[in-house]
């Protein structure tokens, strides 16, 4: 088996000494013969895509189906097959399948596991099929590239605004969202004050899938304006911006105001405290609307922007998480591949998803159908173009170990084994490390 | 006399409460498995907590059972698992009878190879056999699931048959040999049946783990028509939410196979008591 | 009626494979004759399976662990015990020792307690055979549940507002509800807890298959002796069970030291690390740092303990 490593080092060599078009051909080529013989991929009868994502499950029931096989009903050469599963199941397999060399042909992708799929050669460069396929890629609203080379195209957003409780608020005697962190712990406290199980706030600090370090925690930090990064790209946590954010949410956990299992909790629990009227606000996605509803249809909520800082008044960054888009480095169909690709991001298509999922197209020429949609949308995307998309952690490696380590010292904050400054401290030693 | 009739009512009366404390123990997690499974998503969290809630319903059963993709899973499951309890027996029949009757060079060891090997942490094996899986073609296939339970299976089972093989009298599968028929045939003509159930135990055992096997389910399938319940289960806990009643309505559904199986198991085994006097 | 009689020769004889050499067979066994290769006939596909899909991967894992970063870098050369080195000084790693030492020790003694007084009370002559099944079968039940469901179900219950509290805080007295897996208090013993209760009926099974393996006679035979029930326990039941208990103790250790879904789904080793296990902490560098070497190095130091538990089960075996 050590064949198959050295087989991958061979091909990551070329990966990157390789620059000219032709020569990436053969490599292709090379590089799939290695396994398996290459057959041609472009003679003879019809072609099957295998496609792997977690998106099917999320969107309502058999429309994902529903778009590809409009697109093979266009291309009659191209048969997909739908290799569809939760989130933490795609990525485990992504994972086995990108050691051994075998992802499907299309891989939905997270923005954190490109760098380390980048790095293994597992995915392959989308600026080159681009080029060859003579694709206007200024049409897209984002690509995330490794070393000046595209690897993944976002095909939905979601962003990730505060999500309010309404009937607890007024209940509490807050009548408007809160919008700066003072509000915020006022907003919070208050609610806690109703009693029962019911909290100001929801933070899932689990360390299992450490997500919740990017989306309930570094968001109050690009709300704010900050970043965790310096401008080359180097960890930046001993930064007053990231202390003060710190430091904001151990003012949280001393008040109270956060659901208790904080340090176990994971996303769906949030979620599901938010449904059930256990908690007051949460940071959460958007494509969670439909399931909100779906599970509790009398929940009065709304959505706003993250708060910022008392002073703060710039544009506000707004985390937001990708359903990316790419194509495996060992497939024999990259061609193919590549237009399920462009069907994807096509105006049309991309709208439509966009509508379906609640999340802001891919494509800039994209315009979700709001008149089919939730009206919280319609808030949302205002919110949304007030701000700006912020996401420090998509295209940094090994990113949900950055984020376990972060969790990891912030526990220690919250449980008060630690101090904010000597947490922060060693968090920068670590990341310091990787990146 | 009337004293030690009261002591050991005494004695059966905290046998009883002994084993209903038990029971509780071990039952009531199920029961509000049970109850969960007949309530609504959103009553789930209900305060105060409801064993029987006002929307008591069968939907959760009706969505699982109504679904093509979900009563596949069980299908695979049934497919895989029989595979290997059959497989697994075959091979460990074989091995144990090697290791019952024969003495050669190397038995210790290799003995002692087949032992160690079901101490291997089967999550450290992931990455590695992957590969090999992929590369034998056996990725997302039945035959690779079956093989790789039966490899997990297999020690344990042939430690279990063999010791079972070891307690009838080898006088039996002589006085066939003396006849003239080689240890193939008094192998299968004696030994096997006299020892069915000590069989059952072992398939049991087997089917069980298979049945509930999760980690190479799920890393060793690829789409909906290879995966096993387990899986099935756990995709249910999507990334965002739990379908609490459907997650717990299937593990009900997915326990009852297991379930009957051992109760034939127990009523297989009165039949099978000649074979444990043989014994003593 | 008497259908508690369940694999009674199975699973006590458990130990018994390697040195009872058949008498009859010593005197013909001779090395190089045709007869000679029948024993490894009979072994043939055994040995193949385990070759092909156990010792291969197991090769492939050690000899990772002398390279550096394997898979994910270019050019992984021989680093010798380099990663061995990282691991050890891990302080991630030490706690992870010390937390699965506590986790199976613990899970053992209480697997071997609970599955021995419920195997007696299941044995007791007191009760009928109807009633018996009916508590055999409940027993059974932690039994009948795939590990994830297990995981799903103590979560739910033991939720802060879960049913648990909610009991313990109407009904037990308590002031407050208490985080029990995230509170770094009380996570590792509730997560021992969970795996007390789904992993003990396959040795109340075993065990009562033992005890119905006791003849009747010794504790006849302790009776006219005037032996009381307590001495009776300690001087027939349990040496007579010895071998059993020994034998399925060994091999609790070696399969609580795997356990990896139960605390992946559960706790995902925090709070604090009070949970992080062998087999998370494994998991963990292979799929969220990609580091397969170090990945493969920890597997190997885990293959080496669990190899030592194995070789004091192969010598149980011998000694009896």
């Amino acid at each position: 088996m050590t064949a198959g490593g050295a087989g991958l080092q061979g091909r990551l060599k070329r990966l990157l000494a390789v620059t000219t078009a032709a020569a990436m051909v053969g490599f292709a080529a090379v590089g799939c013969g290695g396994s398996s013989g290459d057959s041609s991929s472009t003679s003879g009868g019809p072609v099957t895509l295998e496609f792997a994502q977690w998106w099917a499950p999320e969107l309502p029931a058999g429309s994902f189906d529903k778009l590809i096989s409009d697109f093979t009903a266009q291309n009659p050469n191209i048969k997909v097959k739908l290799l569809s599963a939760p989130y933490a199941s795609t990525k485990q397999q992504l994972v086995s399948g990108a050691a051994s060399r075998t992802l499907p042909d299309v891989v939905g992708l997270d923005g954190a596991w490109v760098s380390d799929f980048a790095k293994q050669g597992a995915i392959t460069d989308l600026s080159k099929l681009m080029s060859d396929a003579k694709y206007d890629a200024s049409q897209l609203a984002s690509q995330v590239q490794v070393k000046g080379k595209t690897y993944m195209i976002p095909v939905v957003n979601f962003v990730y605004p505060l999500f309010v409780n309404k009937d607890l608020l007024t209940k509490a005697g807050v009548t408007t969202a809160p919008s700066t962190r003072t509000q915020f712990l006022d907003a919070a406290k208050k609610v806690s004050a109703l009693g029962g199980n019911v909290k100001g706030w929801a933070l899932p600090l689990d360390t299992a899938v450490p997500n919740g370090i990017q989306n309930d925690v570094m968001s109050w930090l690009w709300a704010s304006g900050g970043s965790m990064l310096t401008q080359d790209g180097k960890p930046n946590l001993t930064s007053p911006q990231v202390k003060s954010t710190v430091e904001y949410v151990k003012s949280l956990n001393d008040a109270g105001v956060i659901a208790p299992g904080a340090l176990t909790m994971k996303e769906q629990d949030k979620v599901e405290k938010f449904t059930t009227g256990q908690v007051g606000m949460v940071i959460d996605s958007l494509a969670h609307i439909n399931l909100i509803k779906k599970n509790s249809p009398k929940l009065n909520f709304t959505v706003a922007p993250v708060p910022a800082e008392d002073s703060y008044t710039g544009k506000r960054g707004i985390p937001y998480a990708s359903w990316g888009i790419g194509i495996a480095e060992s497939s024999k169909h990259k061609a193919e591949a590549f237009k399920l690709v462009q069907y994807l991001m096509s105006q049309q298509t991309n709208a439509q998803l966009s509508t379906l999922a609640n999340g802001f197209p891919g494509n800039k020429t994209a315009e979700p159908d709001f008149s089919k949609s939730d009206p919280l949308f319609k808030t949302a995307f205002d919110i949304y173009k007030k701000g700006y998309p912020a996401n420090e952690f998509v295209g940094l490696p090994k990113s949900e170990e950055l984020m376990r380590s972060f969790d990891e010292q912030l526990q220690l904050v919250l449980t008060g084994k630690q101090s904010v400054d000597d947490a922060l401290n060693k968090t920068q030693e670590s990341w310091s490390s990787v990146l | 006399m009337l004293t030690r009739k009261r002591r050991r009512l005494g004695v059966k009366i905290g046998v009883l409460a002994g084993l209903c404390i038990g029971a509780a123990f071990a039952g009531l997690p199920v029961v509000w498995m049970l109850s969960t499974s007949f309530k609504t998503n959103g009553e789930v969290f209900q305060v105060p907590p409801r064993l029987i809630t006002k929307n008591f319903s069968f939907d959760a059963y009706r969505q699982i059972l109504g679904s093509a993709s979900q009563l596949r899973f069980f299908l695979n499951s049934y497919i895989v698992a029989l595979s290997v309890t059959a497989l697994t027996l075959l091979v460990a029949i074989l091995a144990a009878y090697g290791f019952s009757r024969y003495n050669f060079p190397l038995k210790k060891s290799i003995n002692a190879a087949i032992v160690s090997v079901q101490a291997v942490p089967p999550i450290t094996l992931v990455i590695p056999y992957f590969g090999l899986v992929v590369a034998l073609g056996l990725y997302n296939t039945y035959p690779g699931l079956i093989l790789t339970h039966t490899v997990f299976t297999l020690p344990y089972a042939i430690i279990m048959t063999t010791a079972y093989f070891n307690t009838l009298p080898r006088e039996l599968d002589e006085s066939v040999k003396v006849d003239g028929a080689s240890s193939w045939t008094a192998l299968w003509r004696i030994l096997v049946p006299i020892s069915v159930p000590g069989l059952i135990a072992v398939g049991v055992y087997t089917f069980m783990i298979s049945w509930n096997e999760y980690l190479f389910a799920l890393t060793l399938t690829r789409t909906d028509d290879m995966r096993t319940v387990p899986i099935g289960i756990q995709l249910l806990m999507g990334q965002h939410s739990y379908e609490w009643n459907q997650i717990m309505a299937m593990s009900i559904l997915g326990s009852i196979p297991v379930l009957v199986l051992f109760l034939i198991f127990q009523r297989r085994f009165i039949g099978g008591l000649t074979s444990g006097a043989v014994k003593a | 009626m008497e259908p508690a009689r369940v694999d009674q020769t199975a699973f006590p004889e458990a130990a018994t494979v390697v040195e009872q050499t058949p008498p009859a067979a010593r005197g013909r066994s001779r090395p190089f004759t045709l007869r000679g290769l029948v024993p490894f006939g009979y072994l043939s596909p055994t040995v193949l399976l385990i070759l092909v899909l156990m010792v291969i991967p197991i090769a492939m894992v050690v000899s990772y662990s002398f390279k550096d970063n394997v898979i994910v870098e270019q050019n992984p050369v021989f680093t010798g015990l380099a990663n061995y080195t990282k691991v050890l000084t891990d302080p991630n790693f030490l706690v992870a020792i010390k937390n699965t030492f506590i986790f199976i020790t613990l899970s053992t003694i209480a697997h071997l307690v609970l599955g021995l007084a419920f195997a007696m009370m299941l044995n007791t002559p007191l009760l009928s055979g109807v009633t018996k099944a009916i508590f055999r079968i409940v027993y059974i039940l932690p039994w009948l549940f795939t590990i994830a469901v297990i995981a799903v179900i103590w979560r739910l219950m033991l939720d802060p507002s879960g049913v648990v509290n909610y009991v313990l805080t109407t009904v037990g007295g308590l002031q407050h509800g208490v985080n029990w897996l995230s509170d770094p208090n009380t996570a590792l013993w509730a997560l021992t807890f969970i795996n007390i209760w789904s992993g003990y009926p396959f040795f109340m099974i075993s065990l009562l298959a033992g005890l119905q393996g006791i003849s009747s006679d010794l504790y006849e035979a302790a009776a006219v002796d005037g032996a009381s029930a307590i001495q009776q326990f300690r001087h027939v039941t349990i040496p007579q069970l010895r071998p059993v208990l020994i034998s399925m103790a060994v091999l609790d250790l070696i399969w609580t030291s795997q356990q990896f879904a139960l605390i992946w789904l559960t706790t995902g080793g925090g709070p604090l690390n009070v949970t992080e296990m062998l087999s998370t902490f494994t998991y963990k560098q292979a799929f969220s740092n990609y580091e397969f070497a170090t990945a493969s190095a920890a597997a190997v130091i885990v293959l080496l303990i669990t190899m030592i538990l194995a070789f004091f089960y192969v010598r149980q075996q011998r000694e009896r």
